[in-house]
């Protein structure tokens, strides 16, 4: 069973891509005013941001390509209500969960933090791990020079 | 009905070695704190997937502080602003 050995691509798109989801996102909720709504707490704000940034970067990253951005969506869909329907492209192997059970603690671990981590197979986890790390540390980079440039006076 | 790939993943429930040497180093490349210590070319697969899971953890962290911030300056953003300029013509 010779599995081609192809490398795994874990590419991840430019920073502008992220910055143009995650303003869009923003300008979204302006527009939806959820920021002038007088019974919206500051919390209340943190959270719509903060759901802007992980909807947008996985929108930014790969949309329905990625599990771990499928299971995002998919996760933020089902807090507004929405019933999603991604096309199936590939029979999904969740019974495999079971035998992922021989797993290390750490892989674990990993699962719980990656979103979708629990239905995949320990090499896809990894591969799938690598990309959502490249997608946050660039979002995080968007956010940051966001700051920066509404800070500076 | 087991097209390539779930054969692939149901059969085998490991990839080649290879493989998977490759996506953990990728994984180690990209964690800061193993990328600083260069003498010692064998980390464990374990401290990988630990530094793995902290750096996941840091990151979503500063999601959540950054989002902090970012609500506190939009608030303070005035609609006539330059910043509202430039975020308005970014959005163009």
């Amino acid at each position: 069973m010779a599995s081609a050995d192809k490398p795994i691509n874990t590419d991840v798109p430019e920073k502008d891509v992220f910055a143009l989801h995650f303003l869009q996102s923003l300008s979204n909720l302006r527009r939806q005013n959820a920021f002038n709504s007088p019974d919206d707490t500051t919390n209340n704000r943190v959270k719509k941001i903060k759901k802007a940034a992980y909807v947008s970067m996985a929108r930014a990253a790969g949309g329905t390509n990625r599990l771990w951005s499928r299971a995002l969506l998919r996760r933020a869909a089902k807090e507004n209500n929405k019933v999603v329907i991604f096309s199936r492209r590939k029979k999904r192997v969740t019974w495999l969960r079971r035998s992922n059970r021989r797993d290390p603690v750490d892989a674990e671990r990993l699962r719980n933090l990656l979103p979708g981590g629990g239905a995949m197979e320990t090499s896809k986890l990894m591969e799938e791990t690598a990309h959502y790390i490249k997608c946050l540390s660039m979002q995080v980079k968007v956010m940051q020079c966001l700051v920066d440039g509404l800070s500076a006076k | 009905m087991s097209n390539r790939r779930s054969r692939q993943s149901s059969s085998t429930l490991r990839i080649s070695d290879d493989q998977m040497i490759d996506l953990v180093s990728k994984l180690r490349l990209l964690l800061p704190e193993i990328r600083e210590r260069r003498r010692s070319d064998k980390v464990s697969a374990s401290k990988v997937l630990q530094e793995t899971c902290n750096y996941i953890r840091k990151l979503h962290r500063e999601v959540d502080n950054l989002s902090d911030r970012l609500s506190q300056l939009l608030d303070s953003v005035d609609e006539d602003s330059q910043e509202a300029a430039v975020i308005r013509s970014l959005l163009m």
